[in-house]
């Protein structure tokens, strides 16, 4: 049993671990970080920044490995729509606490289900980036996005994503964050091979329980013979 | 109108509103730094001596955001009660700064003075538990009166989590007055002399620890700011508030942490008692001011911690476990009285651990009890 209120010291402990951290390690001071200047030196007026746009600015100060803010598509590589992972069972759409994700299922001109949207929308003003849509997909299809520069003059129809701008590459998902990426790549791995295994033990079950069963009708057919 | 006493007062009064104002602006500072420490980032540090490169730690920021609040517009939305608009924030300072003379502070050029004997009057905790209850009043004021329905919420909630946490703040209060045998904050800082500390025994640590947490919530602090919770409701009442309007809310709402700090100094850390009173009287102030200090800062630790309760919770954890907690606790100490009029160890040492084992299973068995609903999230549609 834990102490009452525990997971309040605990916290508390967290909490000052960084406070005190803060003063004596300069890498905490993520904020602080201006290693992408020449000199490293803090900046002291705006000609100090880069001219250009600054791609190492946004690199090196905002978004780390861990970052996540937006949910996307995975695709694996090629064609987006021909590899898309996603199969539009629609499990997202209704786990997403603000609902926030809309989802039309795509049917081939025979009016048969093929597995793979034809309308996904998340609506980035309503999504809380809980990634509550990444934890229930089934299909590692649905994964959270560093991209962070949303802003648009519109307010309504720019903050509503399409699904070809949701659809980004399994290599781009390396790219962002490789750690996690190259975990759900070995995850998929296995269950894939786990999935392989049951289908063959199972085709090799069915097997012997017909070599059994071949086995058996031809004793029968010896004892008859026998008689 | 004696002019002698008028002096008087102003001698008693006077420096009070200029140390904790003062103090305030400290505070400010103080919690912007740390919380940013927290967050590992650095806080203000850029405002220091105008006009120059030296930034003292940012130490001039509240000067700044002074001189900032005092030049913005004054801006009160159309069909808002002018009035009560007003009115809010200057009531939302008074009582804030009226009870901060009940506390028992012994500054050296107030010893010989008439008037502040005034104040130390004999029913100083009730008047304090009195008075702070305006304080509802003047968060519902300014939440009505703005017109706005953010505001309305946030006086709404304000007014629901204020009452209900003023019954184990007294509660818990009770069990020190009841102790004392006196209602004088002086007095009961007085019997505290000596490290005999209240909230060094079992009951008295339950009584400060529901006293600390509900006057978290009182004063609308985190994790208890949900009338001013900025990512639901805006700011709440003071929503519609800007300019020094502001800054008087502002104001009031620390003077009012100070205040209930300080009583919580009086009440269980034992007033102004701390080493070297003898050969220095006036440490008190000292000692005083820095346990309110630490108080302060803890309640700044707390916020940087932990995350906003929900209204379901706030209001559970009220009536479902302090209010439970703090009844049982005032039978404890009353039983804990009486053993430790018999003068004897063995009865004392049984006292102390029976008390400590009925507080603390008490605790956890109202924990279990409350934590049928919480759950973890369960996912409906994904297998």
């Amino acid at each position: 049993m834990s102490i009452l209120g525990g997971g309040i010291f605990k916290g508390m402990a967290v909490t000052l671990r960084n406070f005190v951290g803060s003063y004596f390690s300069k890498e905490r001071l993520t904020t602080n970080d201006y290693s992408w200047r020449p000199d490293g030196a803090l900046p002291q007026s705006i000609a100090d920044y880069p001219k250009e746009e600054g791609e190492q600015l946004r690199d090196t100060t905002t978004v780390t490995n861990y970052s996540r803010n937006f949910p996307m598509l995975l695709h694996d590589g090629g064609e987006p729509m021909d590899t898309v992972r996603c199969v539009a069972c629609q499990i997202c759409e209704r786990e997403c606490p603000p609902q926030c994700i809309y989802i039309e299922k795509d049917y081939d001109e025979n009016g048969k289900y093929i597995k793979r949207p034809a309308i996904f929308d998340i609506d980035v003003s309503v999504c809380m980036s809980c990634q509550i849509c990444v934890e229930v997909c089934p299909f590692d299809a649905i994964v959270m996005n560093s991209q962070f520069e949303l802003s648009t003059p519109n307010r309504f129809g720019g903050l509503l994503v399409r699904r070809d701008d949701l659809l980004k590459s399994n290599d781009y998902y390396h790219k962002i964050h490789p750690e996690e990426a190259a975990a759900r790549d070995e995850k998929m791995a296995a269950e894939k091979a786990a999935k392989a295994a049951k289908k063959k033990a199972a085709g090799e079950k069915a097997k012997a329980a017909a070599e059994k069963k071949a086995a058996e009708a031809a004793k029968a057919e010896t004892k008859e013979g026998a008689e | 109108m004696n002019f002698e006493l008028l002096i008087d007062i102003l001698i008693a009064t006077v420096p009070l509103m200029l140390i904790f104002a003062t103090l305030f602006a400290f505070t400010t500072w103080l919690e912007r730094k740390a919380l940013a420490r927290i967050q590992n980032r650095i806080g203000p540090n850029k405002v220091g001596i105008p006009c120059t490169r030296i930034g003292l730690f940012g130490l001039g920021q509240p000067a700044a955001d002074g001189i900032k609040m005092l030049f913005k517009e004054d801006i009160v939305p159309r069909g808002a009660d002018r009035l009560f608009h007003l009115l809010a924030p200057i009531l939302a300072l008074i009582p804030a700064m009226l009870v901060l003379c009940f506390l028992p502070l012994e500054f050296p050029w107030t010893k010989s003075l008439l008037p502040i004997q005034a104040f130390l009057l004999d029913g100083a905790v009730i008047f304090f538990f009195a008075i702070t209850g305006l304080n509802t009043l003047a968060v519902f004021m300014a939440g009505w009166a703005s017109r706005n329905k953010y505001s309305l919420l946030g006086g709404m909630r304000a007014v629901a989590q204020m009452v209900s946490y003023e019954i184990p703040l007294v509660l818990s209060a009770v069990i020190v007055v009841m102790m004392v045998g006196s209602l004088n904050a002086a007095e009961i800082a007085d019997a505290q002399k000596g490290f005999d500390w209240f909230v060094l025994s079992p009951w008295g640590f339950t009584a400060f620890v529901i006293f600390f947490i509900s006057a978290l919530a009182e004063t609308n602090r985190s994790p208890f700011d949900l009338p001013e919770a900025e990512s639901e409701i805006i700011a709440g009442y003071f929503t519609e508030y800007s300019g020094f309007k502001f800054a008087l809310f502002f104001l009031g709402e620390y003077i009012a942490m100070f205040a209930i700090s300080g009583l919580a100094v009086t009440l269980f850390l034992g007033g102004g008692d701390g080493p070297g009173l003898a050969a220095a009287p006036w440490l008190s102030v000292v000692w005083f001011i820095a346990k309110i200090f630490a108080l302060i800062a803890v309640m700044i630790w707390l916020r940087g911690t932990l995350p906003r309760l929900r209204v379901d919770q706030l209001m559970g954890f009220a009536w479902r476990f302090m209010l439970p907690l703090s009844i049982l606790n005032i039978l404890v100490a009353g039983f804990a009285w009486h053993a430790q009029q018999q003068d004897s160890t063995i009865i004392t040492v049984i006292t102390w651990v029976a008390s400590l084992a009925i507080l603390y299973g008490t605790a956890s068995g109202l924990n279990q009890l409350n934590r049928g609903n919480t759950r973890p999230r369960k996912y409906k549609y994904a297998e």
